[in-house]
């Protein structure tokens, strides 16, 4: 049972961090389909970081410092250049993934994988099996907290959903919408940042071509499972890993007599159903879209 | 036409600051921009025969690409290419499986029609989610990507698995000689008809019939259409089944013509590359068949990088990645001064 949790907690985490920083996006208004490239840039990032500086301080600084650049890129293009910003997200991981992939074969010379000497720091043997688990395994449930205090108990907080749902209304009390997606997502460009760090560097310690796999738009299906909600997106992104474990353990179990790629799939069949069933329930309209197209 | 001149003008300007970007990119991952431009424009289009390789790639590119066009005209947000491209590779292939040992007059149709089928099935039901309960179609054809992909891997480690194969990336077996309507060049008369075939009829449809007329009507102001009394849903419907049939035929193609197999994650930025020529090409047909070339043009540069100049392939990626960011981009002091076009929007 307790490999089980380990596990779970292990590809959980970074997936819970990644989709705040979709949550904080989605408030805003924007869909941030830019997830994967943050997600990667992050453990791109610190794995250079830990490798150059040979300090985990710095280079989690350092994946912070390019995944918000890059938060901020994607800012500029949607809001002031008017850009789609699905489409506009979309380039943004094709940028995270091809400039990482770019930037470690031309600092070590090969595409495959870059080895860091050292990691995150455990908790150690002091807790028993769960001492293998990295610190921001800790700190995720305090992240999630802060971020929900944040966004839902405070004006801040409010003022950001008021500019994602009605940004006219918004324009007319006096807020700046175009600033306040700004500062959502230059916040959002840190656990984003975090998230790729915890994947590259809390229990693998390398980096490798294309290895967020997919996790940053897992991350963007459980913030539309978990209605861009903090504590919600964090439960969908949990379940989400329960669904990948028990697939990873059938395949263990059971071998090639239960299909595991398909269980794979199940997240993203249960995002379209809760999708679907969300529209049903809201009558048909498509809400979203038009308002994010506003002036 | 002088608004068509102001949209190519803007895209142009997009596109140099595409490059700027990814020139920086390149500079910040520690090569040098120039070097790696000039030989991408030489692996794309300068090397000898470099432009019978960009055409290669270019003919599915543009199948797929103007079945985009078709679906973002109709004003549905289709970015499900890549997963009805995968889903009509996988029926073509099951169909030869079936059909194994018939003549090939059969097979080749068959796969074909199978390959449109599946496609167009990718295409349905994202498509019927969104006009019967408003789900957006932007999300449910993402997932269906995903979806897609996992199924391939499935079926390529399943029932269609090569035993033969080494252990890397799973795969279909590879097709018979027969049934091939190319070599692994990927260029034949059969592939180049059937994109000629395909872009006359898109072409006819788009500009040439109530449908096409309709349809695009729809995508900027459906209230009105209604208002005319046509049917949104058929025009939906028909929109969503026409591109996701094209990404399936194009998938169809890649897998009878130069691949002869279908592999795990092949071709996985096909869809992504086709999204990108439907919107530089603003879903004119006859501008998305020069903007594929193009393209078809950094799709082969890919391959020429690595072994020719000893640079990572990753910098196409980079270069696509860049124009995507910019493409849709719609400055106010751009429109301020594009406007003396006369164009407004």
């Amino acid at each position: 049972m307790n490999d089980i949790i380990i596990a779970v907690l292990r590809s959980g985490t970074p997936l819970v961090y990644v989709t705040l920083a979709g949550v904080i996006a989605q408030r805003a208004g924007i869909w941030n389909l830019g997830l994967e490239g943050l997600m990667i840039i992050g453990a791109c990032a610190t794995i250079l970081g830990i490798v150059v500086t040979g300090s985990i301080t710095l280079a989690l600084l350092i994946a912070i410092f390019f995944a918000v650049l890059a938060s901020i890129l994607l800012w500029f293009v949607v809001e002031k250049l008017k850009a789609n910003p699905i489409i506009a997200g979309l380039g943004l991981t094709g940028l995270g993934l091809g400039g990482t992939a770019l930037a470690i074969q031309s600092f070590f010379g090969s595409q495959s994988a870059v080895n860091a000497p050292f990691g995150l720091p455990r908790l150690g043997p002091a807790f028993g099996v769960y001492g293998v688990l990295s610190i921001l395994v800790v700190l995720m449930p305090v992240v999630v907290f802060a971020l929900w205090f944040l966004l839902c108990r405070t004006r801040f907080g409010l003022q950001l959903s008021a500019c994602g749902e009605h940004p006219f209304a918004a324009r007319s009390v006096g807020l700046n919408p175009s600033m306040m997606r700004l500062i959502a997502l230059s916040i959002g460009g840190v656990p984003a940042a975090l998230g790729g760090a915890e994947l590259a560097a809390g229990s693998l310690q390398f980096f490798g071509q294309n290895m967020t796999a997919g996790r940053g738009f897992m991350a963007f299906a459980a913030v539309i499972f978990g209605a861009a909600h903090p504590i919600g997106a964090t439960l969908a992104a949990m379940f989400f890993s329960v669904l990948s474990a028990i697939g990873i353990r059938a395949q263990l179990v059971f071998g090639d007599r239960v299909p595991h790629d398909l269980i794979q799939a199940l997240p993203y069949l249960a995002t379209v159903f809760g999708l679907w069933l969300s529209s049903r329930l809201r009558g048909g309209t498509n809400g979203a879209v038009t308002e994010i197209r506003d002036n | 036409m002088i608004a068509r001149v102001t949209h190519i003008l803007r895209s142009l300007i997009f596109v140099i600051f595409a490059l700027i970007l990814c020139s920086l990119v390149f500079q910040i991952a520690g090569y040098s921009a120039s070097t790696v431009l000039t030989n991408v424009a030489d692996g794309a289009f300068l090397r000898p025969g470099a432009l019978a390789q960009s055409l290669r790639w270019a003919l599915p590119l543009f199948i797929t690409a103007v079945g985009v066009g078709v679906s973002f005209r109709a004003g549905y947000f289709n970015i499900g290419a890549q997963g009805q491209f995968y889903v009509g590779s996988i029926c073509a292939a099951f169909v030869a499986e079936w059909l194994s040992g018939a003549p090939a007059f059969v097979v080749i149709p068959a796969c074909l029609f199978a390959g449109m089928a599946g496609g167009a099935f990718w295409a349905l039901w994202p498509g019927y989610l969104r006009i019967r309960s408003g789900t957006d179609e932007v999300i449910t054809t993402l997932m269906g990507n995903f979806m897609a992909g996992l199924l391939l891997v499935y079926v390529t480690s399943g029932p269609l698995k090569d035993p033969s194969g080494s252990g890397q990336q799973a795969s279909s077996r590879p097709l018979e000689a027969a049934y091939r309507i190319s070599t692994s060049s990927g260029l034949s008369v059969t592939i180049v008809a059937i994109a000629v075939a395909v872009g006359l009829a898109m072409w006819l449809l788009v500009n040439r019939t109530t449908f096409g007329m309709l349809a695009s009507l729809a995508g900027r102001n459906p209230v009105m259409v209604r208002w005319q009394g046509a049917l949104l849903w058929k025009l939906g419907i028909t929109s969503f089944l026409l591109s996701g049939a094209l990404a399936g035929l194009a998938g169809t193609i890649e897998f009878l013509g130069p691949n002869g197999r279908i592999a795990s994650g092949f071709l996985p930025a096909h869809g992504f590359t086709a999204i990108l020529i439907a919107l530089v090409a603003n879903f004119s047909v006859a501008g998305t068949a020069i903007t594929a070339l193009f393209f078809g043009g950094l799709a082969s540069a890919a391959l020429y990088l690595p072994v020719m100049a000893g640079l990572p392939s990753a910098a196409i990626d980079v270069i696509n990645a860049s124009i995507a960011l910019f493409i849709t981009a719609r400055s106010k002091l751009l429109d301020k001064v594009l406007r003396i076009g006369g164009h407004s929007s």
